[in-house]
């Protein structure tokens, strides 16, 4: 099957300008778009960067917009993104592009971290594993899923405008402690989130939601805060 | 060029699970950096599903020795039995400390720590399955490798990100440093440190079929093997039995834990042919080449015979939905095929290295069978202490990096505690600046992509499940011609930002000449055990091959380079060698 | 793992350690649901008792105003409707409005706006004088 892509292309070593760049290739339907990425550097174009590492949608190195739409593009079939038009690639988006594909995630990561991602717990240990009953292991399971892609922040319209936003993914990660019964750090977090670039800044777009490779509830995750803050202080 | 220097008392390369732990223990004793060719989370830790074997006894009765048995006969007794021991018995502690550090496992009814059966696991010696492995649905390495990342979040552990580290820097016979190339900036930076940990994986790339990732390109081996130092067991490698046929993309043991049967075309469960009382259960080397053999034999399915076929349709989907619901997402994802009414098309895929930098107990790496290079520690997959012997048993990969990385980090701490500061060598950066410059700025004609796909061909045609004395000559001389066409190799890519062009072509170095260290270790072992398996040898020979094998790197006068073999002996505590049947 | 008190990262900028964001928020939810209930009784009244849009004048509107009932009512629905829409483009702003420059003067704008119309409507719902023509022939002004 041949296959168009048309790649936005960005090298400062170069050039300061962007610009669209076509590679047409040969593909099998069932071909993840990340093999396409690769035909492309491995044949045609070795200074065509992007990162990947796992190719099968548990690292979440590749995140990238595709035909509009935030996704892995290992996690992407080519029949599923209408190979038979030009399929556009570019960087996820509200992060500064590096090179090519390449986005600086140190702001993403500095959201995360800010949400103090760990478990809290106070007074002594148990000498054996802390006692969780199914059922509380399962109020947080959605959310363990994450595998800081960055696919729903930067698919967050409140995130382009405002990079000071927290995004979804740092509000997963705080809503993975925050309903985990063994945690003791709920207050701190929900007042890091009460911020005015907190959780009240979400808008309910879905976005997330829809951008998420690992099929994680965002914006249910982020109401789920919002209620926590109401309620549970 | 630009360099840039820092100093640090220990250095970690490599931030998956056992560079974490590592760091976890490290980072609160000595000043520590954490230096990662990827973002800590890309690494494939994170690409685990099954589990990790600890014996809790929550659901069932059980010990550790029962796991250090399984280990040793697992590894076809070339195991070293200490080791196994050490493994087995701080396994409790690991799973516990990890469930302190707030890993979400399953639970039991009761709210415990949950646990499963897996493949090789068993109670009173190979009697019947047990449950042992302790998990998170099937993303238990997904879980370890979060946890891990969130600890060294809270314990503000110094990580550089994206630092490619190409060498290692020695001081009179000590480990004094390690030189990184940065890939946002292409810079050259030469860390001093008093120890070093190795910590970076395996190196599944030399295959086509793998389920590793694309940046497992062993690295760190590559690195210590060029300064000389020995590399241990290089020619077990296992293949995963269960891969999504023709992409090998991992499907969980977990799989067949949870009570999932491999057929043939026929629909027959083969596996009770070939190991009656465990059956799909048995350990991963004998299943891959049951299946292999199989689909030899002619009783393949699919339009061309390829691959088996992995049952979980039997299974309640509640099961299904809540025990595996990752991996049932890949057979939906990339074959489009749906595990509740269909089986999966399945077939061995490279997975695992069980040799690598040969290691003590105490994660110190050796210069020679005994002797140690101080300050220098390796864990995880880089490293062969060796637990896994021949072949690893499922889930004892997390928690080889979960145990011997904690050693490895504490030790290493401890070490740069009272080590003296050492000077570095003279121009410490002058190796790494001429391997970058050369590479990107030579004038070759060779495609990166061209020679590593002809390396992945001839390494799966000749030197996979089944190897004879005929192929792996095969797969060296292939290799040989490889390696002069990668004297020409080119690079497109001619920037300092971010140039995985040039990342790419040094990483294929590095597997070139870890597939002849494979090829020649494995050549020299006219044997079969555990994963190596030799039609012309096919049985285990405990007379002339109960012995690691120690590969070294010769450098004549004349600037050639060969590869001598030595050997190491199998330490044996209280298993003696029977045959291995399940 | 040891037990110990974690290294809090500082937060990025913040700025508020208040609960407004939290009020607003909430504030919009509560003031919309309320809106509703005003708004379509104030249609149903205007507009579907008695004769309808017709009978809608200036004397409809004085002699509603002259019950202390509807003057409240007007008066919330005013209040509220301004605070939820001037909060609503304060968000809209928020959102898109790139610059701080801009962000400044647009909602400087904004909440003069909202002050404007609020005290307007505010003393005309209190000061209104349905006799303010002296010909009137209402029967308040008899």
């Amino acid at each position: 099957m041949d296959v168009t892509l048309k790649l936005r292309r960005y090298n400062p070593e170069v050039s300061d300008e962007v610009s669209w760049e076509t590679f047409s290739v040969v593909q099998q339907p069932t071909d993840r778009v990340l093999d396409a990425l690769h035909t492309i550097k491995w044949d045609q174009d070795g200074t065509l960067t992007f990162r990947r590492s796992c190719a099968h949608g548990v690292c979440g190195s590749d995140a990238m917009r595709i035909n509009g739409r935030n996704r892995l593009a290992c996690k992407t079939l080519l029949k599923d993104v209408n190979p038979g038009k030009p399929i556009t690639v570019e960087p996820i988006q509200g992060l500064p592009v590096l090179k090519d594909l390449v986005v600086d995630m140190e702001p993403f990561f500095a959201a995360y971290k800010s949400v103090m991602p760990f478990l809290i717990t106070d007074g002594n240990e148990p000498t054996r594993e802390r006692v969780q009953s199914q059922k509380d292991r399962d109020r947080f399971d959605d959310t363990t899923k994450c595998i800081l892609c960055a696919a729903c922040t930067t698919s967050c319209p409140v995130y382009w405008a405002d990079g000071q936003y927290f995004g979804p993914q740092a509000i997963v990660g705080a809503h993975r402690f925050i309903f985990d019964s063994r945690d003791e750090g709920t207050a701190q977090r929900l007042e890091i989130l009460n911020d005015n670039e907190g959780v009240w800044r979400c808008r309910t777009t879905f976005n997330c939601t829809e951008a998420c490779p690992r099929g994680i509830e965002v914006t249910k995750a982020i109401q789920e805060v919002k209620r926590a803050l109401i309620f549970r202080r | 060029m630009e360099i840039e220097f820092h100093s640090y008392d220990v250095l970690i390369v490599g931030a998956g699970g056992a560079g974490m732990r590592a760091a976890l223990e490290s980072s609160s004793r000595a000043r520590t950096a954490v230096l990662t060719k990827l973002y800590p989370t890309r690494s494939h830790t994170g690409a685990a599903q099954g589990g990790m074997c600890a014996a809790l006894a929550n659901v069932e009765d059980d010990n550790w020795e029962w796991h250090t048995f399984d280990t040793v006969k697992g590894g076809d007794y070339l195991v070293d039995q200490d080791a196994a021991e050490v493994m087995c018995k701080e396994a409790i502690d690991a799973v516990l400390d990890l469930e302190k550090m707030g890993l979400p496992f399953n639970r039991t009814p009761e709210g415990r720590i949950d646990q499963r059966r897996f493949g090789g696991h068993t109670r009173q010696h190979g009697e019947a399955p047990v449950r042992r492995s302790c998990f998170a649905a099937d993303r238990t390495g997904h879980m370890i490798l979060q946890t891990l990342y969130q600890q060294c979040v809270k314990q503000n552990v110094d990580f550089f990100n994206e630092f490619y580290v190409l060498d290692l820097l020695i001081t009179a016979g000590r480990a004094s440093g390690v030189v990184a190339y940065e890939l946002a900036t292409g810079r050259i930076h030469v860390f001093a440190g008093k120890a070093v940990v190795l910590a970076t994986g395996g190196f599944g790339k030399v295959f086509r079929t793998t389920s590793n990732a694309h940046t497992l390109t062993g690295d760190g081996m590559g690195i210590v093997w060029r300064k000389g130092l020995p590399l241990e067991d290089m020619e077990f490698f296992q293949f995963h039995p269960t891969g999504l046929a023709g992409l090998g993309v991992l499907l969980s043991e977990a799989a067949r834990g949870e009570g999932g049967i491999l057929r043939n075309k026929d629909g027959e469960r083969f596996m009770e042919r070939y190991a009656p009382t465990i059956k799909d259960l048995a350990p991963r080397d004998m299943v891959a080449r049951a299946m292999a053999n199989e689909v030899r034999e002619g009783r393949g399915c699919g339009p061309e015979s390829a691959y088996v076929m992995l049952d979980l349709t039997h299974l309640p989907r509640e099961q299904i939905d809540a025990k595996l619901p990752d991996i049932t997402e890949f057979a939906r994802t990339y074959l489009g095929v749906e595990p509740y009414d269909e089986p999966i098309p399945v077939f061995p895929t490279a997975h695992y290295a069980m040799g690598g930098v040969p290691t003590n107990i105490a994660g110190e790496a050796l210069f020679n069978n005994q002797d140690v290079v101080p300050g220098l520690y390796a864990a995880g997959e880089v490293a062969c202490v060796s637990v896994h012997g021949a072949n690893r048993l499922g889930t004892n990969s997390l928690l080889d990096i979960n145990v011997f990385g904690r050693r490895a980090g504490f030790n290493a701490a401890v070490y740069a505690q009272s080590a003296p500061k050492l000077d570095l060598p003279d121009d410490p950066a002058a190796f790494v600046i001429h391997l970058i410059e050369s590479m990107r700025d030579g004038a070759g004609t060779e495609r990166v992509a061209a020679i590593r796909g002809e390396l992945q061909a001839t390494m799966d045609l000749n030197a996979q499940v089944y190897r004879t004395e005929g192929s792996l000559k095969q797969a060296l001389s292939d290799i040989d011609g490889l390696k002069t066409r990668y004297a020409n190799v080119s690079v497109q890519d001619k920037g300092k930002r971010f140039n995985t062009d040039l990342l790419e072509a040094i990483e294929l170095g590095f597997l070139i000449e870890l597939a002849e260290v494979l090829v020649v270790s494995a050549l020299a072992r006219n044997e079969s055990r555990g994963g190596h398996f030799r039609e012309d040898y096919a049985t285990r020979d405990d007379v002339n091959f109960m012995r690691h094998t120690m590969a070294y790197r010769q450098l004549a006068d004349d600037g050639s380079v060969t590869i001598r073999l030595d050997y190491k002996p199998v330490v044996q505590t209280r298993y003696r060698p029977m045959e291995r049947k399940y | 793992m040891a037990t110990s008190t974690p290294v809090i990262q500082a937060p990025r900028n913040l700025a508020s350690k208040s609960n407004f964001e939290l009020y607003s928020w909430l504030f919009m939810r509560l003031s919309g649901v309320l809106l509703v209930f005003l708004v379509l009784a104030h249609l149903f009244v205007n507009l579907m008792l008695g004769d309808g849009i017709d009978g809608v004048d200036f004397a409809f509107v004085a002699g509603k105003w002259s019950s202390p009932f509807w003057q409240t009512w007007d008066l919330l629905m005013l209040w509220l409707a301004q605070l939820h829409g001037t909060n609503g483009l304060r968000t809209i702003i928020n959102d898109y409005a790139e610059r701080d420059g801009t962000r400044f003067w647009l909602k400087s704008l904004l909440y003069l706006a909202s002050i404007v119309v609020i005290v307007l409507g505010t003393l005309v719902i209190f000061t209104f004088d349905p006799c303010i023509d002296p010909d009137s022939t209402l029967s308040v002004c008899q």
